[in-house]
Formats: structure tokens, sequence, C-alpha cells
């Protein structure tokens, strides 16, 4: 075991920014997407496990500071410093002689951007340039704190790839955290729902698919003609523009592709839909508590 | 079958580093101005009028006595502004934080920039001599009171750094880090007659606070014995002993507050 995390709360002020209850455990060589919207408490985790900021209870590892890496969301480096300089700096290193850099620095295309000045750097290639740094130091756990926010949708969708398989034959113990439920489908093996500081759902993907939506989901448009047609099966909770049915078995799973076929209806049919999951474990969560789910997306 | 990496190690402060931090102070326009440019067009400046003032006799030793007065304002500078603007900055951006997650201890970091801000106080200190007595009617100094000056201000220079990377550590924030800073730099040129006031000239209860600095006695007192004579060091280490015991207790007490652990 990694790490493990035990009656943890972390307060700004008089305002209650996460409290974990439960244990929660981190193995070696998992792939652990973390997910929740603004003020979940996502990064406040983060920060609690590197040290970085003060709570109660208790996170217990072997691990020291310094062998976790970590990619935060706030990603400066002195403006003014060619990127060549910070990079041999921070790494301890020459980037001529370090022949695994090299190799990482041509994985993400970034030899142009050597010498440049980081103030002249784009987005996409601020978030490149700290993932190389965070990816040479090969730290046993390692944190991406929302890598891909502010960037466009086919600069995320290149990076996810390059980080998917740039692990994919690693043992390192990774967390993602992230708003873009795609990219944890991409790289997450288990999942911890966040919301409003709590935790709603931790576990293997999979399972809490399963627990949550049943054995897959169809997805389509909500609208009339289909909540019609489609009236007879269960409703999972889902964004209001979407139509999200569970099926329980592969029979019903027939039975509905059928219908969408023979009415023509464009539907997404998936067995590891976080989103659907994700909405569906709060709302269970939250009626478990006492209170609507509405409720709680309306504060 | 996913491979094994190999564990992280843990960062000390090193050459590059230490590279790096010169060419972060040099990049900072404060220090280029105000600890390198400033003393010696101050220094220009004072002397100038002097020569009006005093009889001409008295010139070499007027000019020597703001020649000593003015090197104190670069280690105020160089260090005590430019450290504080630049490292407050940082830690508004969360650089050292970034630096920490790389390996970095918070000691190796602040080792690195003492190493740097000591290198760049070197080279002000040796422009601004090369300078002055270049472009300025100055006594030449007895050896063991130039070294004596040297030597207060690199005490000073680490007395300042301290407080600076204490003040930044605990802000972190360029706003108010900078106000104090400011506050403390002109405090100390008015209490230690680097602004045209002499410090017995001031009411009681300044010179009361001026006692307090070791930069008052470097002020008023050198030129007494630069080409030579005896002095009494004992008020002076006094106020080097009070002003540094409280910038170490500032710095010791931000570190504590700003250091990582993972209960």
């Amino acid at each position: 075991m990694l790490l493990t995390i035990h009656n943890l709360q972390v307060r700004y002020g008089s305002q209650l920014a996460l409290q974990i209850d439960c244990p929660i455990s981190i193995h070696e060589g998992e792939r652990i997407g973390i997910i929740g919207s603004n003020g979940a408490g996502k990064t406040t985790l983060v920060k609690s496990i590197l040290g970085l900021t003060s709570y109660k209870g208790s996170i217990r590892t072997n691990l020291k500071p310094e062998q976790i890496a970590a990619h935060m969301q706030s990603n400066h480096y002195a403006a003014t410093m060619p990127v060549k300089t910070i990079m041999e700096t921070i790494l301890d290193t020459n980037i001529r002689k370090n022949r695994e850099l090299q190799e990482l620095i041509s994985y993400f295309e970034f030899e142009k951007c050597l010498h440049k000045r980081y103030s002249h750097l784009s987005g996409g290639q601020k978030q490149r340039f700290t993932i190389i740094m965070v990816m040479l130091q090969n730290a046993p756990l390692t944190f991406y704190d929302e890598v891909t926010s502010g960037l466009d949708f086919e600069t995320r969708q290149k990076l996810m790839e390059k980080l998917v398989n740039w692990y994919q034959n690693k043992s390192n113990t990774l967390c993602i955290v992230s708003h873009y439920y795609e990219e944890l489908e991409m790289l997450a093996e288990k999942i911890l729902i966040l919301d409003q500081g709590k935790v709603i759902a931790f576990g293997e993907k999979k399972e809490l698919f399963r627990k949550y939506c049943g054995r897959s989901v169809f997805i389509t448009d909500s609208t009339k003609q289909n909540q019609e047609l489609l009236r007879e099966y269960k409703k999972l909770k889902s964004p209001e523009h979407l139509l999200a049915i569970a099926c329980p078995d592969l029979e019903t799973e027939h039975k509905i592709s059928e219908l969408l076929l023979q009415e023509n209806v464009n539907f997404k049919r998936s067995d590891n839909d976080i989103e659907i999951m994700s909405t569906n474990a709060k709302a269970a969560y939250y009626e478990r508590e006492g209170s609507a789910y509405e409720d709680q997306i309306m504060q | 079958m996913r491979g094994k990496g190999a564990p992280m190690k843990t960062k000390s402060c090193n050459k590059r580093l230490i590279i790096y931090e010169i060419r972060n102070a040099i990049g900072n326009p404060f220090i280029a101005f105000f600890g390198i440019v400033f003393p010696v067009m101050m220094l220009m400046i004072i002397t100038f009028s002097l020569r009006k003032q005093v009889p001409s006799s008295m010139v070499r030793e007027a000019n020597t006595g703001v020649f000593i007065t003015m090197s104190l304002i670069i280690p105020m500078a160089v260090i005590l502004l430019g450290h504080s603007a630049n490292y407050s900055q940082e830690l508004e951006k969360e650089i050292p934080v970034r630096m920490q997650l790389f390996g970095f201890s918070q000691n190796s970091i602040m080792l690195a920039k003492i190493i740097a801000q000591t290198i760049t106080l070197t080279a002000g200190l040796i422009f601004y001599s090369v300078f002055s007595y270049i472009l300025v009617d100055l006594q030449s100094p007895k050896l063991s009171s130039a070294l004596c000056l040297i030597g207060c201000l690199y005490v000073m220079g680490i007395c300042f750094f301290l407080f600076a990377h204490g003040l930044s550590n605990i802000f972190k924030k360029f706003g108010p880090t900078y106000t104090i800073s400011m506050f403390v730099y002109f405090g100390s040129m008015i209490l230690c007659g680097m602004m045209g006031i002499q410090t017995e000239q001031l009411p009681k209860a300044l010179r009361r606070v001026a006692s307090f600095l070791p930069m008052s006695y470097v002020s008023s007192d050198f030129i007494d014995f630069w080409q030579g004579g005896s002095y009494n060091f004992g008020p002076m280490i006094q106020a080097f002993l009070f002003f540094g015991a409280l910038c170490g207790l500032l710095v010791v007490y931000s570190n504590y507050k700003n250091r990582r652990v993972i209960k």
C-alpha cells in the first residue's frame, strides 16, 4: 500500500473544504481519477497529500514529500528565463547528456520551445513543459491536477493520448484530477467522486458503473419522441439535454438497441460513462443523506 | 507488464541552481538600478554639492564619508529591496512550491538564493568601489578598515536577506512585502544618515531606534578610523546581534510556517 487517508478534515477559515471519513487507500500501480465540480475538494485533497496545506486526520505513507511528483494547476516559472535553463535547473541535468529527457522532449515535440523564454510559451506548451519535467521524475506517486484545463479540444486530446501512451507499460501510481470525463475514461481504473468536500464514491470504475448504472447505458437526446419511445425502461439521472437508460442485463440491451435502430434514433451505448455514473452516484448519496439531489445541484 | 520506475532524488543546492538564481537576481531591474547605478549616482551628486560647502582641505575626507555611507545602499537595495521584490513575486506565482515539488527543499532554495545574492552584492560593491575611486577624490583606507567595512556590508547583507526572505514567506504577496521593505529601506536611510541628516541631529527617540541598527554606526563612525586609529566596536556588535537575531527569528518562523508535512 502506497498511501492511506484516515478521517481527513481540511478547513479554510470556518469553511469545511474537505472531509474524508471512511479510509481511502492508494495502492502501487493504480490509476485513480478524481472527479468533482468546482469546490468539490479535489485540489485540496491533492494539496493535503503533498503536504502543502494543513489538515486534521492522517495521511499515512512511507513516501517522502519529495517522492511525490505533481503537476498542479498553477504552472508558473521565472517568466524572463529561457525554458532550457529552467528545465536543466529544476531537473538538475544537462539535456544534451540525458537521453531519457531527450526522448521525452521529442515525444512531446518540444524541441523548438527550449530556446524560448517561459513567458513566450502558449498554454499548451506550458502544460507540456511541466508534464515533461513531472514525467522525468519517475515518482512512485504522481498527481496531474487538471493538466488540460484552458486548452482547446484538439490540444487536449493530443496531450491526453500522449499521457496514456507514455504510462501504458509503467508501474507509476497516477492520480488524475479532471473536469473532463472522457479523459478519465481513457486513463483511470479507479474513480474517486467528490462533491462539496465529501466523498460520494470511491472504487473500481467498472464496479461503480455497475452499482450506479447497471450493465450498460443507452444515451440519446432528451426529446419528447425519445422519452415516449423509452418510457417503459429505467431512466437514470443525466444532464438535462440527455436521456440515459439503464440496462441491467444483456436481454434489455438487445431490446433497447433494436428499438432505437428500428426507429432510427441516434444513440450511444456505454459501459463506462463516467459522467452518467458520477451523476447517479451523487443522486444516490444525497438520497441516502436525506436531501434531494436537485437541491444540492442548485447550491 | 509495467516497468518499475527509479526512485526520485532529493535535490540539494547545486551549481546549476546558484547560476539560475544569479540570472534571476540580475534580471530584476530593481537590483540593477537601485543596487548598482543608484549608489554611484548618489555619491556623484552629494560629493559635487559638498565641494561648495566644505573647505578644500576637507573635501577628500567629506567625500570618503559619503562613499562609506552610500556603500550601505548596495546591500539594502540589492538584497532588502531586490530579494523581497523578486521572491515575493515568485511566491505569489507559487514558483517556490513548484521547485519544492521537484525535490528542492526550502533550505536548498534559500541557500542558493543567499549565494546568488552574495555574488550579486560582490559585483555591486566592486562596481561601486571602482567607479567611485575613478570618478571621485577619495582617501585610501587602511587595509583593516576596508576589510572591516566589507565584512560589515556582507553581514548586513545576510541580515537583510533573512529579513526579506522571512517577510516574503509570511505574506506570499508582492504588495505588502514590498511596502514593508520600502518602509524599512527609507526608514533606515533616514535614521542612519543616508538622506543628509546625521544620526546625532535626530530627536532622542529616533536616535534610540537608530542605535539598534548597525548601519548607523557604519555611516557615522567608520570615517573616524578609515585611515587608522582605534574604535570601540561594542555597541555596533550589539546592534548586529540584535538586528541579526530579529531577522533570523523571522526566517525561522516563516520556514516553519511553510514546511511540508504529511502526518
